[in-house]
């Protein structure tokens, strides 16, 4: 019976509360949220010194940067030691092993370091050498020069540490931007989600020949949230393991190239970050990715905010919540429309729920706290008190959950492991790349750029 | 127990063989968050499913043929 236990896993119910990562994201982000504020309340420096990093010193030699490092090992230290604890328990608790995950998350915190120190040096910026890029860079070199252990993996996880710092935005995310940004962020995402998804459709089906299956997988893969949405779709219709294989390799390398892309084409263009973010969100393909772009372009141009809130409307709001409704249409087009009598089974409509990312409750949850009890503070206050004494730490360890992320991409991005995708689901899925990229900057840029252009003030 | 995939003895949905299998797919997704629900591979027709799902070669698990 153990042994059928390990084998399956079949939550869908109460359980999930602990074994998925999105609940662990919310109780993380929403629990560090709460200390906030109490320590704010209490007029306690405690989790603004655990928010320390050296990614905003602008050191000019080696010795301000050790001696900073000296000043504060102790905070570091206690630092260190929390996240292990926290990390390492609620990991347990979703099935990962503990002595795989130390080992590996050592090492990531000590990478993060080194990538916090980079982005730290005064000139950083003249090379774009901001701490996300930095964190990648190094992740990548190190998974394809001189790769860790694969069992490392275990604490390298993307999703999580993203999940993490996307409940900690959403406490520092007004909640009037959401409402107000929202059914913006929602049209525009919509219209370019759909026409990237039927181009690399018909592109791969039409043009390509390729079979209906890959053609959907790939074509959510490259419109809603990448490899997820692959996982999603790939599952909903009953695909062929070589056609996530396919989806995987495709989002990967792309998703790779555009974090490199959009920040440097918005650079050369002087974009305004929030039309930045928004442009990163319509056309990165999966949260992570794109958070290291949005950042990274965001430092660089001197307004991380914006370039976060543009990107967060467009892709968390904008995209992903809708992966149910994605998962659950093409469930019902594969089996009344494909299969037929094959189906034997009509999709069911929970599977709008049991796909949905939970961790963007959490996002809405912070946001709604935090913006109800700040609305007391006058503009004049917010500055002076709230912003760096309840926001800064918030967005300081939503930093480190963000590196944790960016060095993981890296870490566990091994390009030989890829699998080969073939050329024509490649061009199909290029096609579809160029359509998104086009449209998601005319449409951040010109017809919306009026509102992205706000952001961050 | 249903004749559902989830039920069936080519289905195995375990969260690190999902993420072992395909390779690159721990980088940008994951196979322990709610976008997955559960989804697994039929080892018999090589096959990525829901768990929801039936077919003809169902197979229960065959209870009395584990150690």
């Amino acid at each position: 019976m153990a042994e059928i236990e390990a084998k399956k896993a079949k939550p869908m119910g109460w359980t999930e509360l602990y074994l998925k990562e999105d609940w662990w994201a919310i109780y993380l982000g929403l629990g560090i949220t709460f200390l906030a504020v109490i320590a704010f309340m209490n007029g306690s420096p405690m989790l603004k010194s655990l928010a320390i990093n050296p990614g905003g010193l602008k050191w000019t030699s080696l010795d301000q940067l050790f001696a900073h490092f000296a000043n504060n090992y102790h905070l570091y230290a206690v630092q260190f030691i929390a996240w292990l604890v926290i990390l390492g328990i609620s990991t347990r608790i979703m099935g990962i092993k503990t002595s795989e995950f130390i080992g590996a998350f050592v090492i990531l915190y000590l990478l993060s370091m080194v990538s916090f120190s980079i982005g730290g040096w005064a000139s950083a910026g003249n090379y774009m050498l901001e701490p996300p890029f930095v964190a990648l860079l190094i992740g990548l070199a190190i998974a394809n020069v001189v790769p860790f252990p694969k069992w490392m993996d275990s604490g390298f996880r993307v999703e999580y540490y993203i999940k993490t710092g996307i409940v900690l935005l959403g406490a520092t995310f007004p909640l009037r931007l959401v409402l107000s940004a929202g059914p913006v962020a929602l049209f525009e995402a919509t219209v370019i989600s759909l026409t990237t998804c039927l181009t690399i459709y018909f592109a791969a089906t039409k043009l390509f020949g390729l079979d209906k299956r890959l053609a959907a997988v790939i074509g959510t893969g490259g419109a809603v949230c990448g490899v997820s949405g692959s996982m999603a779709i790939a599952s909903a219709v009953g695909a062929k393991k070589e056609d996530l294989y396919t989806s995987v390799t495709l989002v990967v390398g792309w998703a790779l190239v555009m974090i490199l892309f959009i920040p440097f084409v918005s650079n050369i263009l002087h974009l305004h970050p929030g039309i930045a973010g928004a442009w990163v969100g319509t056309s990165e393909f999966a949260d992570a990715a794109g958070f290291a772009a949005a950042s990274s372009y965001g430092r660089l141009a001197g307004n991380e905010d914006a370039a976060i809130q543009g990107f967060t409307l467009m892709k968390v709001i904008g995209r992903d919540i809708w992966i149910g409704i994605w998962s659950f249409v093409f469930a019902l087009i594969a089996c009344f429309k494909w299969e037929k009598e094959a189906c034997g089974v009509r999709p069911p409509a929970m599977e709008i729920w049991w796909r949905f990312p939970k961790f963007v409750l959490g996002f809405f949850v912070a946001s709604l706290i935090m913006t109800s009890l700040v609305a007391g503070y006058s503009p004049a206050d917010f500055k002076a008190l709230v912003k760096p004494g309840l926001f800064g730490p918030i967005a300081g360890i939503r930093t480190w959950a963000f590196i944790f992320c960016f060095l993981s991409i890296g870490l566990t991005t091994r390009f030989k492991e890829l699998k080969s995708a073939g050329w024509k689901p490649f061009f199909a899925f290029t096609i579809g790349v160029a359509v998104n990229v086009t449209l998601g900057f005319i449409l951040s840029a010109y017809v919306f750029g009026d509102y992205w252009s706000k952001l961050g003030q | 127990m249903e004749d559902k995939c989830v039920d069936c003895k080519y289905f195995d949905n375990r969260s690190a063989l999902i993420e072992s299998t395909f390779p690159g797919l721990n980088s940008l997704s994951s196979a322990y968050g709610s976008v997955w629900a559960e989804s697994g591979i039929c080892s018999l027709n090589e096959l990525f499913l829901s768990p929801w799902r039936r077919c003809k070669d169902f197979k229960h698990i065959d209870l009395d043929a584990l150690p």
